[in-house]
């Protein structure tokens, strides 16, 4: 054996794709670790780079600042999981939900239940604009912010039409967030990306 | 479960992300799940679960047509094993249309082939020649397997690798209709190349 690099199979190749209940069962036979950082995506079982200390912090300042709880009747969800469509089975980094009395313990969410969908980015930044922004507009998802770590700013992507945000703004230091379902919140983007 | 090293994670190109790749011994926990069907036609390479192209009536035919020629000119020195699988390491597992494979006394029915067993492998190739030519042809040589022939139903050829010298194959020689092929473990045997593209 030579010690030279393997060729690897480009993803043109027909992969065998899971469903969302075939994902599950990989974890529940104990083939997929429930420590593994994986997300099903359009069928595919994709690793999802570590979370970095800045990409950690960012999520806890969105926890602190985000208008969850029985008073605007929404809920938080972090790092929890999204049944996106028929298969893919997605981890974003916050969700701010429709509160259900049941936490959707008994059925995750689905499209119609997020509000306000929040990625971190920092080495993933092409996967979330490039692979999970499209879907995220397919399914209808009326808003989602990309936060981009390395270039320090914020990408606020709404009107979702025909598979595309046909709206997106840039966020810097100095500027002010709002929600479009929360109007009279406002977060600071200096307390979001210290710089 | 034994330990195995996993394969690490690769970029892949079109989706820009790592795809989660598996083990030759987690792929055979989903099959015994239920998650991998039996009738789901598909390989293992490099930790990626494949799904093999349908197979053709022309396809078909070839394989045919080449069984019945290995197995009379070889006879009980080598095994003819059909579309089943050979591991080449614990992440690639192929299904190649046929191997000849070392005699030996089990048939393999105690454990699949390896690369050391494999005398010839012969992939029938329509739709997937870019595949079995760019994805499966540099892991047989990397894996040491001495000798592969493509055989091109579109073009009728069959192309003949050998000599597998750091990772790819040094030597080639294209065979058509009229020609014969000498396997290299067994000189004495000389197939003609219709016998292997037995046309339709």
């Amino acid at each position: 054996m030579t010690t030279e690099a393997k060729p690897r199979p480009a993803m043109e190749l027909d992969v065998r794709r899971f469903t969302p209940a075939e994902f599950l069962a990989l974890v529940e036979v104990g083939i997929l670790a429930s420590s593994d950082r994986v997300e099903l995506l359009d069928g595919v079982i994709i690793e999802m780079a570590p979370i970095g200390d800045p990409h950690a912090g960012t999520v806890d300042v969105y926890t602190e600042m985000l208008p969850s709880g029985v008073d605007q009747g929404t809920l938080l969800r972090v790092q929890g999981p999204l049944a996106l469509d028929e298969r893919s089975r997605l981890y974003p980094d916050l969700m701010l939900l429709r509160r259900r009395a049941d936490y959707y313990r008994s059925t995750p969410p689905t499209p119609e239940d997020v509000l306000l969908l929040i990625e971190v980015a920092d080495s993933s930044v092409d996967y979330d604009r490039n692979e999970k922004l499209p879907r995220y507009a397919q399914a209808g998802i009326p808003e989602v912010w990309i936060t981009v770590l390395p270039e320090g700013i914020i990408e606020a992507h709404t009107e979702p039409s025909g598979g595309r945000y046909t709206h997106t703004r840039i966020f810097a230091p100095g500027d002010t967030l709002t929600v479009g379902c929360f109007p009279d919140i406002a977060l600071p983007v200096s307390e979001i990306l210290p710089g | 479960m034994t330990t195995q090293t996993k394969p690490p994670p690769q970029s892949s190109s079109a989706l820009n992300v790592s795809v989660h790749r598996f083990t030759v011994d987690e792929y055979y926990a989903m099959a015994e799940a239920g998650i991998l069907a039996e009738d789901d036609r598909v390989e293992l390479i490099d930790g990626v679960i494949v799904k093999m192209a349908p197979i053709g009536s022309t396809h078909i035919g070839s394989v045919n047509s080449s069984t019945r020629a290995l197995t009379t000119t070889v006879g009980t020195r080598a095994i003819v094993q059909v579309q089943s699988p050979v591991r080449l390491d614990d992440a690639t597992e192929p299904q190649p249309d046929l191997a000849l494979l070392r005699d030996r006394a089990d048939f393999y029915g105690s454990s699949i082939a390896g690369p050391e067993d494999v005398l010839l492998l012969i992939e029938v190739a329509d739709s997937s020649v870019d595949y079995d030519r760019n994805e499966k042809l540099p892991r047989y040589a990397q894996a040491g397997i001495p000798e592969v022939w493509l055989a091109i139903l579109p073009e009728r050829v069959i192309e003949v690798h050998t000599e597998p010298v750091g990772g790819r194959y040094t030597q080639m020689r294209t065979f058509r209709p009229g020609d014969t092929i000498s396997p290299g473990c067994f000189p004495d045997i000389a197939l003609p190349v219709t016998e292997i593209l037995p046309g339709q």
